[in-house]
């Protein structure tokens, strides 16, 4: 990881509140390893928010890298208001990455809200490398999807008004890509409920997946100790360090769906 | 060039930029782009007598000018840190200060045992006797002048290392407790701590911080931190190391204007965990540009 000042080259509101952007980050793609790392953002003025933004990887090519932000807040309404040719503060790459896509298995992708970033990373990823995969992505309304439903190409939409794609939550298509699918993996990343669910369904269903979990952060090095999130099936014990709480900047962002506790 | 080395009690730093407990890991397991042998020396997170999970989340959230922590004294334990950590000392090229926290006066009797009993390459201890975090930080110690005396006098019977008391902010008289420190041997007082806070969530109406209260850091903190730092060089005679809301030399220097004799480090490493190299760089241009010899000729010049 590094500290890099990055070049704003595109920025853009690609569907409805959902925003991408595209700057030049040589430094910091050298050291990309892959889908699931995500960077660390300084925003101007930067006392008046003290913590950096964490932003999963949504693209790599050539130098540059991609992000997709979707406005909560004052931090990224700012972001979006950010020039072509400003320059940002970010720190990356950081966390670990999705594993075993390329080897035996058949990767459904998951993806929900802002969570499609490091999702749509791997799909890209899996295209390069010629592995097929299924994506399915979901959205609350049509509004909020940027690419096209194209079930003959695996490429699944969800809303959950029924506006564009499957009416309903990914879950029920995860149900069907699964029941045709040899050997899947799953891979998801998206809001708390879907997460959930997700993790519900490949547990049941005893499929291997991985989740790729969001939290709040304080610096994305391990040093502040505040991002944690609870492991499952922890045997309790009178003193431990880690065992009951994992690091998410260090130890994630993506976990064994088996690992990880969202209650 | 001006001399930037200062010292407190026996020991020489080679310059007065420290990192604050808790917010630079154990020294030797920060990022590979930071150059820790550029800083004055490394505080330790707080280290207990047995490991610690630390506090459930949420732990931390931002807030003007600052954030809330509550990590809840999360760390390794006394053993592993010693068994794990402490060989890597021998080539960090800084000093390092095992900050230790204790909920009775003999944990940290036990600590400190464990760590005299081994040849090791720590300078000194800081005494956490302020953590805001958990029902049991040492902070009864930290609230009450009678308690921090006898647990410096105490502390101060087993080692020869260094041992600097570091303060909360969360009394009515903050000199006191250091005028008490001091008296019973304490080599310097840091201050300070994090300050007690609290953030609300008007949707959901409850607390940001899982434990309900937190500790406010970054420069939010810095006039507080100024303030005491001012009023406890007017009590005592031994050094004061400075902390809170530090993010840039221009803050080093008005910490030092206020008594300082050196200053740590916290909530800007979260945004940069190599700001401290930056900043000992930037105090050179400045120490040039107002033509100031050695740093510690500006300590309490503040003119009143």
């Amino acid at each position: 990881m590094i500290i890099e000042q990055c070049k704003i080259i595109r920025n853009d509101e690609v569907a409805g509140g959902i925003w991408e952007m595209e700057f030049s980050a040589p430094e910091i793609v050298s050291y990309y390893t892959g889908p699931g790392q995500f960077l660390e953002i300084l925003l101007e003025n930067k006392w008046s928010f003290t913590v950096r933004r964490p932003m999963s990887i949504a693209n790599v090519e050539e130098k540059r890298i991609t992000i997709i932000y979707k406005i909560f807040g004052r931090g990224t309404k700012i972001l979006s208001e950010s020039k072509i040719g400003g320059i940002l503060d970010l720190l990356g790459p950081l966390g670990n990455v999705f594993s075993g896509w390329k080897e035996k298995y058949v990767p459904i992708l998951v993806g929900g809200g802002v969570g499609l970033a490091p999702i749509l990373n791997l799909f890209k990823e899996c295209q390069k490398y010629k592995i097929h995969s299924n994506l399915i992505l979901g959205a609350r309304t049509g509004r909020e999807h940027f690419i096209d439903h194209d079930p003959s190409n695996g490429i699944f939409l969800t809303t959950d008004d029924g506006t564009l794609g499957t009416s309903g939550t990914v879950i029920p298509t995860l149900e069907n890509v699964f029941s045709v699918v040899d050997n899947p993996m799953v891979y998801a990343c998206g809001p708390l409920p879907m997460l959930k669910a997700v993790q519900d369904f490949v547990i049941q269903n005893k499929i291997p997946a991985q989740l790729s979990v969001e939290s709040y952060m304080g610096c994305g090095t391990g040093l502040c100790q505040g991002c944690v999130i609870k492991k499952r099936n922890i045997k309790a014990k009178a003193h431990s360090y880690h065992e009951r709480y994992s690091l998410v900047c260090m130890d994630g962002p993506v976990y064994s769906a088996d690992e990880v506790c969202f209650d | 060039m001006t001399d930037f080395r200062i010292q407190i009690g026996n020991i020489e730093f080679k310059n007065p930029i420290f990192t604050a407990s808790g917010t630079f890991g154990y020294g030797n397991d920060v990022p590979d782009f930071v150059d820790v042998s550029k800083l004055g020396g490394i505080v330790t997170k707080s280290i207990t007598l047995h490991p610690r999970e630390g506090n459930p989340p949420p732990r931390i959230v931002e807030t003007p000018s600052g954030m809330i922590n509550s990590i809840g004294l999360a760390n390794v334990g006394v053993d592993h840190y010693m068994r794990e950590m402490v060989p890597s000392y021998s080539t960090i090229g800084t000093k390092i200060i095992m900050n230790i926290a204790g909920s009775t006066l003999d944990e940290y009797i036990e600590i400190i045992r464990k760590v005299e009993s081994i040849s090791s390459d720590i300078a000194g201890y800081e005494i956490n006797i302020s953590c805001p975090n958990v029902k049991k930080g040492g902070m009864e110690f930290g609230v009450d002048r009678s308690l921090t005396a006898e647990l410096t006098r105490t502390l101060r019977t087993l080692t020869d290392r260094l041992l600097i008391v570091k303060l909360s902010p969360n009394v009515t008289d903050i000199a006191a407790i250091a005028v008490a420190a001091e008296e019973s041997g304490a080599n310097a007082v840091s201050a300070i701590n994090t300050v007690v806070g609290m953030s609300i969530n008007p949707m959901s109406w409850k607390s940001n911080i899982y434990t309900v209260f937190g500790g406010l850091s970054g420069p939010a903190t810095k006039p507080i931190g100024l303030a005491a730092v001012q009023k406890i060089f007017h009590s005592v005679k031994i050094p004061i190391i400075g902390i809170g809301g530090i993010t840039n030399s221009l803050d080093v220097i008005e910490y030092f204007l206020a008594g300082a004799s050196a200053v740590q480090l916290g909530t800007v490493n979260y945004q940069d965990p190599s700001a401290g190299e930056k900043m000992i760089d930037e105090l050179e241009t400045y120490c040039k540009d107002v033509s100031i010899d050695s740093i510690s000729s500006l300590v309490g010049k503040v003119k009143n």
